[in-house]
C-alpha cells in the first residue's frame, strides 16, 4: 500500500451512467458522471434518497456495470477485464454495506478469512491476516464468535475486517453507519480514519448523515438526481457557507445545527449502543 | 387382539423385513437422485433467476421452471403409468422396487429443485453480494454462501422430500413396486387382513416421525442465524 503512485487517481470514474430497467419504464440511476479519488483521500458521496449515491459507488467495482463510460481503478480499466481478471481486482477492493451483509453461519474469523479463502491464499497467511485485521478494529476475543452473538457496531467492526483481509487499496462504503446509534458510530467512524489514517486507503463512502461527512472525508460530492451537482473541500469539517450543501442544511437542518439531511428519521436509534 | 396382532407381526417379519428393504431401496435412490440432480437444477435455477448472479441467462431459467412446472403437475400415479415404457427400457422391467424407482426419481427431482430454488431464497441478496464485491466466482458463491447459509433450510428441504416420497413409494407399490405399501395392499386390502394393514401403517408412522425429528434437531443445530 505504499508504492501508490500520487499521480492517478485511485478511482476514476469517466462519463459513467446507469438506468434500471423497470415495469415502470426506465429509471434512472446515474447520470454520466465524472469522479476522481485521489490516493489517500476519504471522498464523501451525499444526497437525498434516490438520488444514485449507492448506484455511484457500485459501479466503482462493477457490481453494477456502467451503460456507458470507464471505471478505472488504480490505472486498471475494470470494464475490458475478463471475468478471471475482474475477480482478481476485486480481491483488492474493499466494500462494506449498511446491513454488514456477514456471513450468519460462520465464525467472526471465518468470515474474516472468506476473502482470503476465495483468492486461494495459503493457511498461514490467513491465520496472520485474520489475527491482524481483528486485532485492527479491537475484536480478536470476539474471534470465535458467530455474527448473531455481536451488537450492531460488532458487526461493522467485523464487516471491516473482512474487507481488509485481502490488504486492498480502495474500500468502498456504502451507508456503513447509518443502521447504527449515535456513540456507535462514532467509534465507528474513528476506525474508519484509523484505515485510512494507519493503513493508507483510500475510502469511497456514502451516507446521508452530514455528521459523517464532516467528521471523515476530505472532500464531497453531492448528488441530485444521478448527477454530482456540487464538489467540495471539507475543511475541518468546514462547509463552504455559499455552496448548494450548505444552503440545504440551513433549509432542512435547522440552521446547520443539526448533523444530517432528514432522508430516514429516527433510524438511528435501532440498536443499543454497545462497542 | 393386541396378542393376535404380535403374532401376524411375527408370522410376518420376514415379508416385513424383506418389503422395509424394497422401501429402503426406493427411498435411497431417488432421494439420491433428487438431491444431486434436483439439487443442481434447483441451484441454477436460483441462480438465473433475475437479479441473482447469472441473472443474464433468463431463457435458460425461463425453460427450466417450466419444466418443472409440467413435472411437478403431473399426478403421481399417472406419471408411475406414463414413464413405464421409459423404465422398461433403462430398468428391463416395469415392476419391482428398482422399476419403481424410475417415475419416483423423476418425480423427486423435480420436487426437491423447486423446494431448493425456494429455500434459497432465504439467503439475503445483499450476503450474495457481498461475495461478488470480494471477488467470489459463481461456483464459489454456490459452494461457499448458498450451501452454508441455507444449510438448515437444506436439510429440512431433503427432510420434507423424504417424508414425501415414503409415501410415493407406498403408492408405487400399486403397480408391483414392492415395498411396505405393496405389503399393505397385499395383505390389508386385499385379503381384509386388517391387522397386516395396522402394523404397515404404524411401520409408517414410526418412520416418518424418526426422519422428522431427526431432521429438525440436524437442521436446528447447524443453524447459527
Ligand atoms: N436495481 C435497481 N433496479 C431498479 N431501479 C434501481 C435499482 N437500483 C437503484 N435504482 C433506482 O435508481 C435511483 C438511485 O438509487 P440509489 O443509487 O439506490 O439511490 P441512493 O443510494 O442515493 O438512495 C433510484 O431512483 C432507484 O429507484
Ligand atoms: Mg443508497
Amino acid at each position: 500500500m505504499t508504492t501508490q503512485q500520487q499521480d492517478i487517481p485511485a478511482i476514476a470514474l469517466r462519463g459513467v451512467s446507469k438506468s434500471f430497467r423497470t415495469p415502470d419504464g426506465l429509471q434512472v440511476g446515474v447520470q454520466a458522471t465524472d469522479l476522481d479519488v485521489a490516493p489517500g483521500e476519504i471522498h464523501g458521496i451525499i444526497g437525498f434518497s434516490g438520488a444514485g449515491k449507492s448506484t455511484l459507488l457500485r459501479l466503482a467495482n462493477l457490481l453494477e456495470r456502467p451503460d456507458s463510460g470507464q471505471v478505472i481503478v488504480h490505472g486498471e480499466d475494470l470494464m475490458t477485464m475478463s471475468p478471471q481478471a475482474l475477480r482478481a481486482a476485486r480481491q483488492r477492493i474493499g466494500m462494506i454495506f449498511q446491513h454488514f451483509n456477514l456471513l450468519h453461519n460462520r465464525t467472526v474469523a471465518d468470515n474474516v478469512a472468506f476473502p482470503l479463502r476465495i483468492g486461494g491464499a495459503d493457511e498461514a497467511r490467513i491465520a496472520e491476516r485474520v489475527k491482524t485485521c481483528l486485532e485492527f478494529v479491537g475484536l480478536s476475543e470476539k474471534s470465535d464468535a458467530y455474527p448473531a452473538q455481536l451488537s450492531g457496531g460488532q458487526k461493522q467492526r467485523v464487516a471491516i475486517a473482512r474487507a481488509l483481509a485481502p490488504e486492498p487499496h480502495v474500500l468502498l462504503a456504502d451507508e456503513p453507519t447509518s443502521a447504527l446509534d449515535p456513540r456507535t458510530t462514532q467509534s465507528l467512524l474513528e476506525v474508519l480514519a484509523d484505515v485510512n489514517r494507519r493503513l493508507g486507503v483510500t475510502i469511497l463512502l456514502v451516507s446521508h448523515e452530514m455528521g459523517v461527512i464532516r467528521r471523515l472525508c476530505h472532500r464531497v460530492s453531492v448528488m441530485e438526481a444521478g448527477r454530482i451537482v456540487e464538489r467540495l473541500n471539507i475543511d475541518n469539517g468546514r462547509i463552504p457557507p455559499e455552496s448548494q450543501l450548505a444552503q440545504w442544511l440551513r433549509e432542512f437542518g435547522e440552521g446547520g445545527a443539526s448533523p444530517e439531511l432528514p432522508e430516514t428519521a429516527g433510524s438511528h436509534l435501532e440498536e443499543v449502543p454497545n462497542v | 387382539m393386541f396378542d393376535s396382532i404380535l403374532d401376524t407381526f411375527i408370522e410376518l417379519l420376514p415379508e416385513i423385513g424383506k418389503a422395509a428393504g424394497e422401501t429402503g431401496l426406493m427411498m435411497l435412490i431417488c432421494l439420491t437422485a433428487a438431491v444431486i440432480i434436483g439439487g443442481a437444477l434447483g441451484i441454477l435455477v436460483f441462480l438465473t433467476s433475475s437479479g441473482q448472479v447469472l441473472g443474464r441467462y433468463r431463457r435458460f431459467n425461463l425453460v427450466a421452471n417450466g419444466f418443472i412446472n409440467v413435472f411437478r403437475s403431473f399426478p403421481f400415479i399417472i406419471l408411475l403409468v406414463a414413464v413405464s415404457p421409459f423404465t422398461r427400457h433403462i430398468v428391463g422391467t416395469s415392476i419391482g422396487p428398482l422399476a419403481a424407482s424410475v417415475p419416483l426419481s423423476l418425480a423427486a427431482i423435480f420436487y426437491f429443485a423447486r423446494i431448493i430454488e425456494q429455500t434459497l431464497r432465504d439467503v439475503p441478496r445483499g450476503v450474495i453480494e457481498a461475495a461478488e464485491a470480494m471477488g467470489a466466482s459463481p461456483m464459489q458463491i454456490v459452494t461457499q454462501v448458498l450451501l452454508v447459509e441455507a444449510r438448515s433450510g437444506l436439510i429440512l428441504a431433503v427432510t420434507i422430500t423424504a417424508v414425501s416420497f415414503l409415501s410415493y413409494s407406498a403408492v408405487a407399490g400399486v403397480v408391483g413396486g414392492g415395498g411396505i405399501g405393496d405389503l399393505a395392499i397385499r395383505y390389508g386390502y386385499y385379503r381384509f387382513q386388517t391387522d397386516v394393514m395396522l402394523i404397515t401403517i404404524v411401520l409408517l408412522v414410526v418412520l416418518v416421525q424418526s426422519i422428522q425429528f431427526f431432521g429438525q434437531w440436524l437442521a436446528r443445530r447447524v443453524d447459527k442465524r
